[in-house]
């Protein structure tokens, strides 16, 4: 097979066509965008999933100066209560690990965390977080039993189930996922259809020349392979241009719904360009698919 | 070299059959006129050979195989031994002469030395010397014919195919067509050329396969046209 000859076809092919090729690239482009960013997004779930999975805990605030709520009537926390709330917490089974972390731990390691946002960090000061016990459950689906426990004691302001936090953040970022891939799969459907109108009118535009071809015994091989690449290529173009989108919807979209959250773990660029590989091969083999499947009506061999 | 064993050959949305029972022995290097009125079959027979269409009834030999016997993908394998010229030329408007003789074996990936070499010979061969670089609408029809006479040769098949070659072309330069066929004949090849022209049929005396509504009614060697028409 003589790789300039077949080359010249398509781009012959594609040239005829211009307009449908420009709309198919747009299409393709769309469609891999998001179903990467599908693939972006669950890979940024899947990747904090692991990262809190081992960290969730519940905290329990204890009452400070500082705090709101009525029954702590302005007043610190007293060591007894302190002591009373500990030896309840360890004596419940559902409770895996307690400690305590005074205000001085707790703003440590609030500036360790946030170390690279300073105003953030400028603009709390110490004992903004007042002292805490940090439990850790045997199951985390236990929660309910002991903030009711705690809730209402003596010296106990607020308990947070960090779960709860969490859950929210991925039931958004589970619902931009669905989005992302239910649109991708109207793209795709959008992007089957125009392949087949382009080869279509590509086989309509070289009826004469695939015509002779069958006349004088190229194979059908030969005969399908400029249509097939011919899509193939629309994808890869259309596929370069969503990674290019990709590179923007991790910057702009991803790592910046995570920085909202002050989510620790961040999507690394390993993860971008493994899915940048994955919708480009996508994109290409659906392409080359869709026109194969058309040929198969369109062009008789 | 072609065998036509007992062939009927009924189109679906037909319901007369395009050929029936037909039985006909072509010898290699014979050149065969397949005489008849438009509807009689010729054209069917023609692609029966090409395996375009798989006859309903009996069998089709070419070159000692079965048709019904090659697989699909051997068609093209089949194809490339058997040259095929039609009324309407088929030539590629965009290609010169050269191209466009050229893309036949392009096309069956051989490679470009053995094009280089090949094809300029075929042109001559049909007589088109120093043409080589005009584009079809520059030539006449015969020339136009000439091409693609080229084009189907130039793969040097077995078999030559002519669905009225002649049909669109004044008479005086039919006979300049006929030689080139002739040419073709005299290397080996066999000719089985479908054709309405009497005259040509009458001139050259050879043998004549007539077909009428789908059956042969007569097969005659040295033959002429007939009265009838």
């Amino acid at each position: 097979m003589r790789a300039q000859f077949v080359f010249q076809e398509i781009w012959i092919g594609l040239r005829r066509n211009l307009t449908m090729t420009i709309s198919l690239v747009i299409t393709v482009a769309i469609a891999m965008a998001l179903f990467g960013t599908g693939l972006l997004i669950r890979g940024q779930v899947n990747a904090s999933k692991d990262y809190w999975s081992d960290k969730i805990e519940v905290s329990v605030f204890l009452c400070a100066k500082t705090s709101s709520n009525q029954q702590c009537q302005k007043k610190d926390a007293t060591q007894p209560q302190k002591d009373e709330i500990n030896k309840l917490l360890k004596q419940m089974p559902q409770v895996a690990d307690v400690h305590y972390e005074s205000r001085a731990d707790a703003w440590k390691r609030f500036k360790d965390r946030f170390a690279s946002q300073p105003g953030f960090v400028n603009s709390t000061r110490e004992g903004d977080i007042p002292d805490s016990f940090r439990i850790r459950l045997k199951n985390p689906q236990e929660y309910k039993a002991v903030t009711q426990a705690l809730l209402g004691r003596a010296g106990v302001d607020q308990v947070i189930n960090e779960q709860e936090i969490l859950k929210r953040f991925f039931s958004i970022l589970n619902g931009l996922q669905v989005a992302a891939l239910l649109i991708a799969l109207f793209q795709v459907v959008a992007a089957v259809l125009l392949v087949g109108n382009t080869v279509r009118l590509s086989a309509f535009n070289r009826r004469r020349e695939t015509g002779i071809m069958r006349l004088v015994g190229a194979s059908n091989t030969y005969i399908q392979m400029p249509f097939i690449l011919e899509g193939a290529i629309a994808g890869l173009i259309g596929g370069l241009f969503s990674s290019v989108l990709l590179v923007m919807s991790k910057t702009f979209l991803i790592d910046r719904l995570a920085g909202d959250i002050q989510f620790a773990s961040q999507l690394g660029w390993g993860t971008v360009i493994w899915v940048i590989i994955v919708s480009i091969c996508f994109g290409v083999l659906l392409c080359a698919a869709a026109s194969f499947l058309t040929l198969r009506r369109y062009l008789r061999i | 070299m072609i065998h036509f064993d007992n062939v009927t050959k009924v189109y679906k949305t037909q319901n007369r059959p395009a050929l029936q029972h037909v039985n006909v022995a072509i010898e290699k290097g014979e050149f065969l006129f397949l005489v008849g009125p438009s509807g009689s079959g010729k054209s069917t027979f023609l692609r029966l050979i090409l395996k375009e269409e798989r006859p309903s009834q009996g069998h089709v030999h070419v070159a000692g195989k079965d048709l019904s016997r090659i697989s699909n993908w051997k068609v093209p394998h089949l194809r490339r031994r058997i040259g095929c010229v039609f009324q309407d030329f088929r030539l590629l408007p965009n290609k010169n002469v050269f191209e466009n003789v050229a893309f036949a074996l392009e096309v069956i990936g051989k490679p470009r030395r053995f094009i280089q070499k090949v094809v300029p010979e075929v042109i001559d061969l049909v007589g088109l010397e120093g043409k080589q670089h005009r584009m079809p609408d520059e030539l006449s029809g015969g020339e136009q014919q000439r091409v693609a006479i080229a084009r189907a040769f130039v793969n040097r098949p077995m078999i030559l195919l002519a669905d009225e070659p002649t049909g669109n072309i004044d008479p005086a330069t039919s006979i300049g067509i006929m030689k080139v066929l002739d040419r073709i004949n005299r290397t080996g090849t066999t000719v089985v050329m479908a054709t309405h022209d009497a005259a040509i049929v009458d001139a050259f005396r050879k043998r004549v396969v007539e077909l009428e509504d789908g059956r042969v009614v007569r097969d005659q060697s040295r033959g002429v046209y007939g009265q009838a028409y």
